[in-house]
């Protein structure tokens, strides 16, 4: 080994970081450390692994220190401080596992208790609960205490998506911010005092604004549920992994959580940069679809078939369209596909088969506000339009094109959206086509015109990327395997190109994703991440 | 004299020469206990080499115990050396409470039932050692009477714990619930009926011509060798070896009974049946002395972290609630960290190495199986014996392929 004292690197020579002025040095547990000036002395603190529990305080959130959970000893203050409430200040020291702090952590624990009902066996939250987490971790002492619980409301209806069970709300206040300063609008309030306290809907109100179920996510306990998940699966069976919402063109991330190939619920997951620690009602529900109307086989004429045959008889058709004039011959693209499934679609399309007719199709706008939902209700269209690069006609385009004869024979990749909100055929002269070859998720109407029909894997159930309305390339995963047969864009679209006499031989997703990568601009600082096991929650400690 | 052997069958036709013929016994074998694979070279009766195979009963016990909390391994354990559970339990428990730091808080009364149990499961253990090899040489009876007896401390341990071979009876902390009504004076009646069983056994075996040739000088491990090959227990005892775990690195409340550790000297069959014998005679001592000094008291440490709360606190108290959820749903937490525990079990040191990553589960349940040295050192001692001395040797080292193979 060298000798220290030659190795300029060495832990053990002594280092002289300037200090910055704009930076404090905080003791924690008899360790110096320096943080930025206006630290939350609470993050501070968890920052360098001290551990300090806590029920109100939430990082995306205003401290009002109403749970008294984080407590520390502060030297020179009289008596313990709420961490989340206190800013560092220089030649701060701060005790967090003193007898003092710990004990008072512990009492207010047991005070929290006093009157919280014995619901964990019925609790939705059971397993991802933070009351159950800090009293196992900090508490673990038995009731002192037999009196009669006090009794409050149990099932109260306060908005079309949420449950409120009074009796177990711990009154940390985090949902009423949450309806404050992200959704801000004024919807829940405290009322009455002492332990009688409850939280409540605020007069005239109910607790319906776009962004309620973030309430559900904050919720440190089982207070608040969310009348989709709830009873459907306890919490600890649920596997989780990381997705990207497909609602809108903003790209929330979420969680996907599932268990034995079932999707139970979407939840937020923390991205500073797009959706912080929040996604709105609407996009939880997006996994809803997934699961339901699904094309689950290859179908033909109607009749569902093997997909050798399938992809025979598409090849077959597409084949002789093209020999009859490639000038006749569309392809439709869809801004609900991934990078992967357009680049793939793109290659064969306009390399391979050298087509002229491109048009891409997507769900229609909708409502919009400023704090995440966008008009764009596709979670690709910035990707669709940078790798269509100019050649991409909209709908109406091809209505026209339909209606004047100059398409004949169509390739469908991804049915949302073409037949507009209504889905009713019409808008789309689809018979006017002597060929249409759909690759879709669903049975709809768009499948039910086709001659050939093939079944997309959804969104949940593929790896790839979205591009949001910002240009982030954000990556998608799959959680639960896809429906029936159904494959992704990008393998169908290779096995398709075979057929047609084109050589396009990719075997995952990445390879695509590499691929687009190195053609197209706004991908080049794109990252396909780190393989990612899912996470069982049971044994995550992410949550509660 | 042909290929150097002097033995009468072998001087019938000395004209005729051997050729080397493969055999395998196993692993469907009904001597094969628990399906074990030997690929014998023999020259006529002769074997001349033995590849012992194992594996065929691999239940991934390992790997099973990292997606299991860490009270739920317990009836994996179970299935170890499914004839002595117990002792499994016991060493697991140990091994799990030397990571928590726990292991001086096991009430007293939950370290001598653990002795108890241990202690009845190793004389069932051996009975069945016993039995099972006499009736393989055709002593059909004797495996009757070892079975019969081992029925009755079968029987017991159902009382006790609701199971005759899955028992899971022991927790981390503890025991799941104390000793039934009556169990001493059951145990005491069963372990006079028994000595009664090993009298007539040792008549029956000790002066039978045909277990004593297949028993005497047969199978001989030398000390060194099973110094070499890590061999404990009975087998390892039979060379003369005195390494008992319950002696040299004492555990529960060994250290207050008085027992000895018999050793063999040739380290032949013979020494391996006459320490079995022993051991049971012996294990009979210390359950004497158990049953005795027994205090009473609680059977599960006080720990609400670890031991489950009573179901009436369960029911009616919000605390109580939480930690029975914590301690199902999450498992135990025990804190980061290493460690190896070992225990005298049926067959030998049975060593557990877990490694824990803070969480619920462990992150490495190694076993420490004390047959798979014994079974090991079969490749050795085989070759010179004849086919005949296999199944003896074979059920004398006593490998269980729950262990052996996990």
């Amino acid at each position: 080994m060298a000798d220290p004292t030659t190795t300029p690197t060495s832990p053990a020579a002594p280092v002289s970081t300037p200090v910055a002025a704009d930076t404090v040095t905080v003791t924690i547990d008899g360790k110096a450390h320096q943080f930025p000036k206006g630290t939350v002395l609470l993050e501070a603190c968890n920052a360098v692994g001290a551990n300090v529990p806590f029920f109100c305080y939430h990082p995306g959130l205003s401290s009002p220190a109403v749970c008294r959970q984080c407590l520390v000893d502060v030297k020179g203050q009289p008596k313990p401080v709420p961490s989340c409430y206190t800013p560092v200040a220089d030649k701060m020291e701060v005790q967090t596992q003193s007898p003092r702090a710990l004990d008072v952590r512990r009492q207010m624990l047991e005070f929290t208790l006093v009157n919280h009902p014995i619901d964990c066996p019925i609790c939705d939250k059971a397993g991802e609960c933070m009351l159950q987490k800090h009293y196992f971790d900090w508490d673990a002492k038995y009731a002192r205490n037999d009196g009669i619980k006090v009794k409050k409301d149990k099932v109260v209806d306060v908005g079309p998506h949420i449950v409120l069970d009074q009796e177990r709300c711990i009154l940390c206040t985090r949902c009423i911010r949450v309806c404050d300063e992200v959704a801000k609008k004024h919807q829940l309030e405290m009322a009455d005092r002492g332990d009688h306290e409850v939280l409540t809907t605020a007069p005239g109100h109910r607790l319906d604004n776009p962004y309620s179920l973030n309430t559900v996510d904050v919720c440190p306990v089982g207070a608040l549920t969310s009348k989709d998940f709830r009873f459907s699966m306890r919490a600890w069976e649920l596997t989780a992994t990381q997705s990207v919402c497909p609602g809108c063109a903003t790209g929330c991330n979420i969680e996907i959580h599932h268990s034995r190939g079932k999707i139970h619920r979407l939840v937020p997951r923390l991205n500073a940069a797009v959706n912080k620690h929040w996604m709105c009602d609407e996009g939880r529900f997006t996994y809803k679809p997934v699961q339901a109307g699904r094309l689950a086989a290859p179908f033909v004429a109607g009749a569902p078939v093997e997909w050798d045959r399938a992809l025979d008889e598409a090849g077959r058709l597409l084949r002789a369209a093209l020999d009859a004039g490639p000038a006749k011959v569309g392809v439709l693209f869809n801004a609900q596909s991934t990078n992967e499934d357009l680049h793939a679609l793109a290659r064969l399309a306009f390399e391979h088969l050298g087509l002229a007719k491109a048009y891409l199709a997507g769900v229609d706008e909708g409502w919009s506000d400023e704090i995440l939902v966008s008009a764009d209700k596709n979670p690709n269209r910035a990707g669709a339009t940078a790798i269509g690069a100019g050649r991409l006609r909209t709908l109406l385009d091809l209505a026209n094109d339909l209606k004047a004869g100059a398409v004949t024979a169509l390739l469908v990749v991804g049915s949302d959206g073409v037949l507009g909100k209504d889905g009713a055929p019409g808008a789309l002269p689809l018979d006017r086509l002597e060929t249409l070859v759909v690759i879709g998720t669903h049975r709809d109407a768009v499948a039910a015109a086709a001659k050939v029909a093939l079944p997309l894997a959804a969104w949940a159930e593929a790896d790839g990327t979205f591009t949001n309305k910002l240009g982030m390339v954000q990556r998608i995963r799959a959680a639960v395997p896809p429906a029936g047969d159904s494959l992704p864009g990008w393998e169908i679209l290779s096995h398709l190109a075979r057929k047609l006499g084109a050589t396009m031989d990719f075997t995952e997703a990445r390879a695509v994703f590499n691929e687009a990568k190195q053609k197209h601009g706004f991908m080049k600082a794109a990252d396909w991440g780190r393989l990612m096991l899912p996470v069982q929650l049971r044994f995550a400690s992410t949550r509660g | 004299v042909v290929l150097g052997f002097q033995d009468s069958e072998d001087l019938i036709a000395p004209d005729l020469p051997t050729e080397p013929i493969p055999l395998n016994m196993g692993p469907s074998h009904p001597a094969m206990h628990g399906t074990v694979r030997m690929v014998l070279e023999v020259e006529g009766e002769r074997i001349s080499s033995a590849d012992i195979q194992i594996g065929y009963l691999h239940r991934c016990f390992e790997k099973e115990s990292e997606n299991a909390t860490w009270t739920q391994v317990f009836p994996y354990t179970d299935r170890l050396n499914y004839i002595s559970p117990m002792l499994n339990n016991v060493g697991y428990a140990m091994a799990v409470e030397k990571l928590l730091g726990v292991t001086e808080q096991i009430p007293e009364r939950a370290q001598f039932i653990r002795v108890i149990v241990g202690e009845v499961s190793r004389i069932t253990d051996h009975l069945t050692c016993l039995g099972a090899s006499a009736m393989e040489l055709g002593a059909f009876t004797v495996f009757l009477y070892a079975l019969k007896a081992r029925e009755w401390l079968f029987e017991l341990l159902e009382e006790t714990c609701g199971a005759r071979l899955t028992s899971t009876y022991l927790r981390i902390g503890g025991v799941s619930y104390d000793l039934p009504d009556g169990f001493d004076g059951k145990l005491r009646s069963i372990m006079d009926r028994t000595r009664v069983v090993m009298e007539d056994i040792g008549k029956l075996l000790e002066r039978n011509r045909i277990f004593r040739d297949r028993m005497d000088g047969i199978g001989i491990i030398t000390q060194a060798d099973a110094l070499a090959y890590g061999i404990t227990g009975p087998v390892g005892r039979s060379t003369g070896l005195a390494y008992d775990v319950r002696k040299d690195h004492p555990y529960l409340v060994y250290d207050r009974f008085d027992f000895d550790v018999p050793v063999g000297s040739v380290g032949d069959n013979f020494d391996r049946y006459a320490v079995r014998v022993e051991e049971i005679n012996q294990s009979m001592r210390i359950l004497d002395q158990a049953l005795r000094q027994i205090p009473a008291g609680p059977v599960m440490i006080n720990d609400p972290r670890i031991s489950l709360p009573a179901k009436s606190e369960t029911y009616n108290s919000i605390e109580a609630m939480i930690a029975h959820f914590k301690i199902i749903m999450d498992g135990i937490r025990v804190p980061p960290g290493e460690t190896y525990s070992y225990t005298e079990a049926g067959n030998g040191e049975l060593g557990f190495f877990i490694v824990s990553d803070g969480t619920g589960r462990p992150w490495k349940c190694r076993v420490r199986p004390p047959c798979f040295p014994a079974t090991a050192v079969l490749g050795k001692v085989l070759p010179g014996l004849f086919i005949a001395d296999v199944v003896p040797t074979f059920g004398m080292i006593n490998m269980i392929g729950g262990e052996c193979d996990r």
